[in-house]
């Protein structure tokens, strides 16, 4: 019996020594981080109309433009935090990049109420059913996809874009070469 | 200010508890007198600190206090009352926070309860508790303190998790979890005390399953509320979804499950001694495991609170629980011998000895799954991740076979069984089980898993009432009571024989609504226009429009959608979204028309609009028995006030007739 027992117990020092080591080696790393699979893949086209004046807009008519799209929701408190530097940069790199911003699982009229008082320098797509959000990964809202001038998505970029100098290194990356763009 | 008056409350506890610690256990060893009084007057201080500083917490909540760290961080201005108040559990802080003030609730419990009982072991199983509180005041006070001071004092925070200001049963759902989990602290310092102290006598072992079986209780009745808040919250169609921390309440479960019924093997025969002690320790280390898991940011799942730093703190106080317990296991472990030996292979111990072995098996398969990605990633650097098909198919089984052993345990005697005992106890539940199978079967029921199910059912029921009635049953006859009058009565002579009975019928109904639940589900999704609708077994289920409202802490749209029954009956239910500032998704709210029988779940995934007016799309399920599985927690309830109640002295317990001491070991 007590040879038994003593044996049971190594036994189950070592499953626990194991498991611990297990454990220790988890520390550091963020379990809720999920692969962004479309990095460096052709970005899927879309259709969509923009929430001001219902124009259509596709990405194959954006070919030969390096595209940042941000997907905002009138609801999302971090979105109406990062528009105004979005605002900005899209003022500034005007013909370096186009800006378009999609409506995510909201009505036309909320996104139309918080987007007028923002003056946004850039247009605002609508997303009916959320399908481009869906084929795009979407995670949740903010997010902010930067597409080459090729139509490659380079990377995205989850929460909210507030320091303007990370938005321009981005950009910047856009038109350099393929293998220069950084991780999200 | 409330910050400096809640932390100094958190370093009174630290204080209470290491001084309660050290004199509880090296008093205890040395058996120095007078030292158990210090031992109280710590568990009592440790007790009123923890409640001051968790009223201070409260107070800065409801005062929306933002220059205290936590009120900052979970408080805004918007919430409503109610979910301020449970705030105080809603983020990693404020719950650890209140971890140690239902363990002050239950060492001060603990004390008050053995007060007349002059015991060493009492002592020393309160400085183990004690040790257990150190690490947790420890927690508040170091790396988990909820009292820092924050400047500049902000004007306003950002308010609590959405899923968790959602629904009213996040009111009650954790305060019983975290009742179950801290219980556990007591069976542990029990266990630890009876190690150290070399002996396990009938009355301390008592007080080891009554406080077990309490901790149990709430366990249980706090496992089912949080699949009945999944269910009614995150609105995928489920209860159960094998999510890391959802495995983390049930380890414990399992292993506290076992130990409550190796228990009667060991009151019976006096062996089983050291396995019953491993289940009492394991389950304090599992419910410690649990928490490190929802705590220290490395598994994946809805419930883990942020990123933090305080899973190696977390791990060490693992390592030293399962080192401890080892240690003692090895070196006093010999000191407690079986006095007897395992009887004929059909009797009542051997089913329970299977019945633990599955248990233990169930557990182990359980906590393989859950740890099983990271132990991947420690050691090929890949990432997986394991699905509920591999739970689902280990535990089916093993559930099924521990179902079986339910009708199989309660008929067999303890001792030998005679050859007579198949045809005399088993004839009529496995004719009822069989019956129940062609019933199903003639009703169109399809499936090996659910028919087993419910013919086990039926078999199990049948002795599980059998078991219930019959005694009461004899009496009629033999006294001519009437027959409610003399159920009571042999309900009140065998208490805890009863309410374990109680507790299986509550078991059969989950099981069956489990089976039926996610067997005979239905589902569909569709896209209606207003005006539309669309069907789903003997539901329509029609779209009217889209509604829009605001309230302080969100906003929301929902569906307005008439459901029409076979019969004709029709209600209008209304899935909602719900939008919350501070999160980045929506938060749905399910709708939920129930019946005994069924439950038609509803669910608003998008909505729109277009040239004919709004648009929605709907996930639609409909779920046969599933509320059988939260109506089963009076029934669970009952069972154990039944069998925990004190019993009078003097009337004979079950289980008491090999009693050294008959007035001590009653249960």
């Amino acid at each position: 019996m007590n040879r038994r027992l003593s044996l049971a117990l190594v036994g189950l020092a070592v499953l626990v020594g194991v498991l611990f080591f297990a454990f220790a080696r988890g520390f550091g790393r963020d379990p809720h981080e999920v692969p962004f699979m479309l990095k460096g893949k052709p970005a899927p086209d879309f259709a969509l109309t923009r929430l001001d004046t219902g124009e259509p807009v596709t990405l194959a008519q954006l070919r030969g433009e390096p595209v940042v799209l941000n997907f905002w929701a009138s609801w999302c408190g971090p979105c109406k935090l990062e528009h105004p530097t979005l605002s900005r940069a899209a003022r500034r790199h005007q013909g370096d990049a186009r800006f378009y911003g999609v409506v995510f699982e909201d009505t036309p009229e909320n996104a139309r109420a918080f987007a007028q008082p923002m003056d946004p320098s850039f247009p605002q797509l609508v997303d009916p059913h959320s399908r481009m959000a869906v084929d795009y990964g979407v995670t949740g809202v903010p997010e902010t996809y930067f597409i080459d001038a090729q139509g490659v998505i380079r990377e995205k970029y989850v929460g909210p874009l507030l320091d303007e100098a990370e938005l321009t290194r981005r950009l910047r990356a856009l038109s350099g070469p393929r293998a220069s763009g950084a991780g999200q | 200010m409330r910050g400096t008056v809640g932390y100094a409350f958190v370093l009174g506890a630290l204080l209470a508890a290491v001084f309660g610690a050290v004199v509880g256990i090296e008093g205890g060893l040395r058996r120095r007198a007078g030292t158990r009084a210090w031992v109280e007057r710590a568990t009592s201080a440790f007790f009123l600190c923890m409640l001051g500083a968790n009223l201070t917490m409260v107070w800065a909540l409801v005062a929306h206090d933002f220059s205290v760290h936590y009120v900052s961080q979970v408080g805004s201005r918007a919430t409503p009352l109610v979910y301020t108040v449970v705030s105080l559990w809603s983020a990693l802080e404020g719950s650890i926070l209140f971890w140690g003030v239902i363990l002050g609730v239950y060492l001060f419990a603990f004390m008050r309860a053995q007060a007349s009982r002059p015991d060493r072991a009492v002592q020393l199983a309160q400085g183990a508790m004690l040790a257990a509180a150190t690490f947790f005041a420890f927690l508040i006070a170091g790396p988990a303190n909820p009292f820092g001071a924050v400047v500049p004092v902000p004007p306003d925070g950002p308010g609590p998790n959405p899923l968790l200001q959602n629904h009213i049963l996040m009111v009650i759902h954790p305060p019983m979890l975290y009742s179950g989990y801290v219980g556990m602290t007591v069976p542990f310092g029990i266990a630890v005390a009876a190690l150290l102290d070399g002996r396990l006598g009938e009355a301390w072992l008592t007080t080891l399953r009554r406080w077990t079986l309490l901790a149990w209780t709430f366990l249980t009745v706090g496992i089912i509320l949080g699949s009945w808040w999944a269910y009614a919250v995150l609105g995928w169609g489920g209860y159960w979804a094998w999510d890391p921390v959802e495995n983390a309440s049930f380890l414990p479960w399992l292993t506290a499950t076992a130990f409550l019924h190796s228990t009667m093997v060991q009151e019976r025969r006096r062996i089983l001694k050291l396995w019953t002690l491993s289940l009492a320790l394991g389950s304090f280390a599992l419910t410690v495991l649990g928490t490190f898991m929802t705590r220290s940011g490395i598994f994946n799942s809805v419930h883990s609170f942020t990123q933090s730093d305080i899973g190696p703190t977390f791990l060490v106080f693992l390592a030293v629980v399962v080192g401890v317990s080892i240690v003692l296991l090895a070196v006093r472990g010999p000191a407690l011998a079986p006095e007897d030996a395992l009887p004929g292979v059909a009797s009542r111990e051997t089913a329970i000895l299977v019945n633990n072995l599955l248990f233990a098996a169930l557990t182990f398969t359980v906590l393989l799954g859950t740890v099983f990605p990271l132990l991947r990633e420690a050691f090929s650097g890949v990432r997986v991740s394991v699905g509920a098909p591999y739970f689902n198919r280990m535990a089916v089984p093993l559930g099924i076979a521990i179902l079986f052993l339910m009708g199989v345990g309660p008929s067999l005697p303890w001792g030998r069984a005679d050859r007579g005992v198949w045809r005399r106890q088993f004839l009529l539940p496995a004719g009822v089980g069989a019956a129940v199978l062609v019933a199903c079967l003639a009703a169109g029921l399809r499936g090996a898993g659910p028919l087993t199910i419910f013919a086990l059912a039926g078999f199990v029921g049948t002795v599980t009432l059998r078991e219930l009635l019959v005694p009461a049953w004899a009496r009629m006859r033999e006294k001519g009571e009437r027959p409610w009058t003399s159920f009571l009565r042999s309900t009140a002579r065998a208490r805890r024989r009863t309410g374990g009975y109680l507790v299986h019928l509550a078991m059969i109904l989950v099981f069956v609504a489990i089976a039926a639940s996610s067997a005979y589900v239905e589902h569909t999704t569709g896209t209606l226009g207003a005006g539309d609708s669309l069907q789903l077994g003997a539901y329509t289920v029609r779209f009217l429009g889209l509604k829009e409202g605001t309230e302080p802490h969100r906003r929301w749209i929902a569906a307005r959608v008439e459901v029409t029954t076979r019969a004709g009956a029709r209600r209008t239910l209304e899935p909602r979204m719900n939008f919350y500032e501070r999160s980045t998704d929506p938060v749905g709210s399910p709708a939920v028309a129930s019946t005994a029988f069924e439950d038609l779940y509803l669910t608003l995934l998008a909505f729109g609009q277009d040239a004919r007016g709004d648009t929605a799309s709907f996930n639609v399920w409909t779920f046969p028995l599933v509320g059988w599985i939260w109506w089963s927690i009076p029934l669970f309830v009952l069972g154990a006030l039944v069998a925990a109640w004190p019993q009078r002295r003097g009337l004979p317990a079950l289980g008491q007739e090999r009693a050294a001491d008959p007035a001590r070991g009653t249960a």
